[in-house]
């Protein structure tokens, strides 16, 4: 049983960092809580449906392009809505009142098109999967793990070494500055939402194929992965993924152990008790510096 | 009154304040001068409770004010002014001075919303900020909004709403720094005017001459440390403090 | 006849929501996603004490007003010290979470199933029964919404609330405890919407958990925004804009599925278009800073 719970675990937080350090690369750059995050992700989700169950693409094909919609999407929106609004002076609350002005069509554009019940992106047969020490991993929940890790790390190197990550440094540490070298925040924030938004997309896809497709599942996914942003400490994606597996674990555990009703006031308290103790999460910054 | 011992504060790797201690007398005018850099408005922060220190303590009289809140410290008599004007922009400017009066009753809930005796309370704070915009020579601009004055004018706003806090100790950052020569002198006025009143100034000035001008005291400091304290003419008069000054 | 009294009720709930929002968003500049939370906690306290506990209309609506502030503080105890980010955050998980009690506490909510047979409201003797007596209550309500924000907003606490929402950290150097106002503002506007909620039980008697999530809350968001955060009328023109709204696309003879779907679409891009060409909203106040 307990083994269960860990591997479990292991499979939620792995989604979970993806998500987090999605919402982390663009909070970064773009400094406002871009609540449309969590409609990208399930767009993502979505995308791929339609490609795979309505149009009949091969999955191989099918994967790549939902990730890169889901990107496109993302950066569309820093686009059209709020690079014009930075360059306006916008404060970051109208930032953020955008942000929900988007969040809302896209998530119910997402059920017209698909209407309100769960979709599955399951074959018709369930693999058997692996058994481990009494707890059973199926096969997609091993490559969520193994596909984390990977993006992870590679997002990791990618920030650190790549001329583009160190530009995108550059911008989140200090904008002003980064404009002084030449910089161009604008182009680095595009990305950010691209590399963001193809993350979120990717773990939705994971989850899709774990638990199936639900419209609702971008709340609790934005939920999740920002809460584990900022017990992680907002800018690491080491702290991202710790926030995500302790998230994760309460979870859980949490399931296991409490009634129904305050499964989900888990992650709440979480974050409540970091806010309380320790906001600047485990290992980065707190969301912004100083108010001096 | 106010003072401070074994400040310490650093950021990033950089030392802003290393082991600064500083005594002030109940009333007075002292200038604190340095280059770019120096933990001059640091120190100020840390005084004024926006900031903590790694370590040391500050007290104000008798009563330990290191860890106070921002606001506290400024209830305890302690008002200050900021490098990039604070001010409310978008209301008229009586109402800016309005807002910092202490001790208002209609600041509660149940009085807001009850309103018994409010009138009379709003009435006092009015006229005691129409005096003080009188003293500074806004008087004329009170029903004005306040992002329609001068940068001048914005300033000695500024000082009309930390006197109306009733503080005894202003502590200043940069007072005439980017104003035009007669409004400096008119400042100056004004803050020579204060320290007869029995207050203690303290501002965090660039220009020599001002402080020459009206400073009987000047704190130099340098890299977080406190360099040189003394009268303007010995100060100033000494070679090394002009060239690390200018350097 | 009685389709146009149940929009006008329906008016009154939803300006007594938006007047209440204001006062933290408008007249603060604090963004709540939690509002709706507040409104279900109303809706369903005094549900409950009417349904097992028998208790009279007031009493209920008391008791979720208090139960509302109280709860607040879990929400703005931890989170309003720091940055108004986490404030946003804040709001938007405790949303989450209200809904999911409402929806998985089946011993005390019925969850999904809802609390059906809410009585209709009896105040000291006083039957609200027809569609008229209601539309009074509300305006009522709303009315008392009004007069309380407005009773804040031209005080000298108002004038706090204004100078935090322009510059917190002036008015802290101006000896202001910030904290506690923002405190104050958001368990009163808590308290606010617990009443509209519970006028709205009382008044189509049966709940579920569904009419309190979070498009809920944007959806008073939008009110606000779009009649004019910081105004005066501006959230009660909100409010009645965004009522009529799905009526008007009635007329355009769209199946009801679709048409709370398009709803929601028409305000989210309202949300976005203002935001671009005019944050003020239509009454033009608070452009939401520089």
């Amino acid at each position: 049983m307990l083994v269960q719970i860990l591997l479990n675990t292991l499979v939620s937080a792995a989604a979970g960092v993806l998500v987090a350090v999605g919402f982390t690369v663009i909070y970064s750059t773009a400094r406002f809580f871009n609540f449309a995050h969590g409609a990208i992700f399930t767009a993502g989700a979505y995308i791929l449906y339609a490609l795979i169950a309505i149009c009949e693409w091969p999955t191989w094909v099918a994967i790549p392009v939902a990730v890169t919609a889901a990107a496109l999407l993302g950066m569309g929106l820093d686009l059209g809505i709020y690079r014009p609004l930075r360059r306006k002076g916008a404060s970051e609350l109208v930032l953020l009142i955008a942000s929900l002005g988007a969040f809302v069509v896209i998530q119910n554009v997402i059920v017209l098109l698909f209407g309100d019940g769960t979709k599955t992106l399951r074959a018709a047969d369930p693999t058997e999967g692996l058994y481990i020490l009494g707890g059973r991993i199926t096969p997609i929940q091993g490559l969520t793990v193994i596909g984390s890790v990977v993006l992870c790390i590679a997002t990791w190197l990618v920030l650190r070494f790549s001329r583009t990550g160190r530009t995108m440094r550059a911008v989140a540490n200090d904008a002003e500055l980064a404009k002084c070298v030449g910089i161009e925040s604008d182009r680095v924030i595009l990305v950010s939402f691209g590399a963001g938004s193809a993350l979120a997309a990717v773990a939705a896809i994971l989850i899709g194929y774990d638990t199936d497709l639900s419209p609702a599942m971008g709340f609790s996914g934005l939920l999740s992965g920002v809460v584990a942003a900022i017990i992680g400490g907002v800018g690491s994606i080491p702290g991202a993924a710790l926030g995500a597996l302790l998230v994760s674990t309460a979870q859980n555990f949490g399931v296991w152990m409490l009634p129904s009703q305050w499964q989900d006031a888990i992650v709440f308290v979480i974050l409540i008790l970091f806010l309380l103790l320790r906001p600047q999460g485990m290992l980065g910054t707190p969301l912004k510096k100083a108010v001096v | 009154m106010l003072r401070c011992e074994g400040l310490t504060k650093s950021f990033d790797g950089v030392q802003a304040l290393v082991n600064v201690h500083l005594h002030f007398p109940e009333s007075g005018i002292a200038a604190i001068i340095g280059p770019n850099g120096a933990g001059k408005t640091t120190l100020l922060h840390v005084l004024t409770g926006f900031l903590r220190s790694d370590a040391g303590r500050c007290f104000l009289g008798e009563r330990e004010i290191t860890r106070l809140a921002s606001h506290r410290i400024a209830r305890l008599g302690v008002a200050r002014t900021f490098q990039d004007l604070r001010l409310i922009l978008q209301v008229p400017v009586l109402e800016n001075v309005l807002l910092a009066r202490p001790e208002q009753q209609g600041e509660r809930l149940l009085p807001a919303l009850l309103r018994f005796g409010l009138r009379a309370e709003e009435e006092e704070n009015r006229e005691e900020a129409l005096r003080l915009l009188r003293f500074v020579g806004l008087e004329a601009k009170a029903y004005e909004l306040a992002g329609t004055l001068s940068y001048g004018q914005q300033k000695l706003l500024t000082l009309a709403c930390c006197l109306a806090t009733g503080a005894k100790i202003l502590l200043l950052d940069e007072p005439v720094a980017g104003v035009h020569p007669e409004m400096v002198m008119h400042i100056l006025g004004l803050l020579r005017q204060l320290w007869q009143a029995g207050k203690l100034v303290v501002f965090i000035e660039h220009d020599l001459a001002v402080v020459r001008e009206v400073a009987e005291r000047v704190i130099v400091m340098d890299e977080g440390k406190i360099i040189a304290e003394g009268p303007p003419h010995e100060i100033l008069e000494q070679p090394e403090i002009i060239e690390a000054y200018l350097a | 006849m009685d389709y146009v009294l149940h929009i006008a009720v329906l008016i009154g709930i939803y300006t007594t929501l938006s007047v209440s929002l204001d006062l933290l968003v408008g007249h603060t500049g604090l963004l709540s996603l939690a509002h709706a939370a507040f409104y279900g906690l109303g809706a369903y306290t005094s549900a409950l004490f009417a349904v097992q506990l028998g208790a009279p209309f007031p009493v209920g609506v008391l008791a979720g007003m208090v139960m509302a502030a109280l709860v607040s503080l879990i929400v703005s105890l931890p989170s309003l010290r720091l940055h108004e980010d986490y404030f946003v955050i804040a709001t938007f998980g405790f949303q989450m979470i209200i809904f999911s009690i409402f929806n998985n506490w089946i011993e005390l909510s019925r969850g999904p199933l809802g609390i059906p047979g809410i009585p209709q409201p009896v105040i000291l003797g006083w039957a609200v029964q027809s569609h008229f007596e209601f539309v009074f209550l509300s305006t009522l309500l709303a009315s008392f919404a009004f007069l309380v924000v407005g009773l804040i907003t031209t005080s000298p606490f108002g004038r706090v609330l204004r100078a935090i929402r322009e510059d917190e950290v002036f008015a802290q150097a101006m000896g202001k405890n910030t904290v506690r106002f923002k405190i104050t503002a958001f368990a009163v506007s808590a308290m606010l919407a617990a009443s509209a909620g519970s006028l709205y039980a009382h008044y189509v008697t049966y709940i579920d958990p569904t009419s309190f999530t979070v498009m809920e809350s944007i959806l008073v968001i939008s009110m606000v925004i779009i009649g004019g955060a910081g105004s005066l009328w501006g959230p009660m023109v909100g409010a009645i804009v965004l009522v009529m709204l799905p009526e008007a696309l009635r007329f355009l003879g769209l199946p009801s599925s679709i048409a709370a779907n398009l709803r929601q679409i028409v305000y989210g891009v309202l949300l976005v278009v203002m935001m671009m060409i005019r944050p003020g909203g239509l009454m033009g106040r608070y452009g939401f800073g520089r």
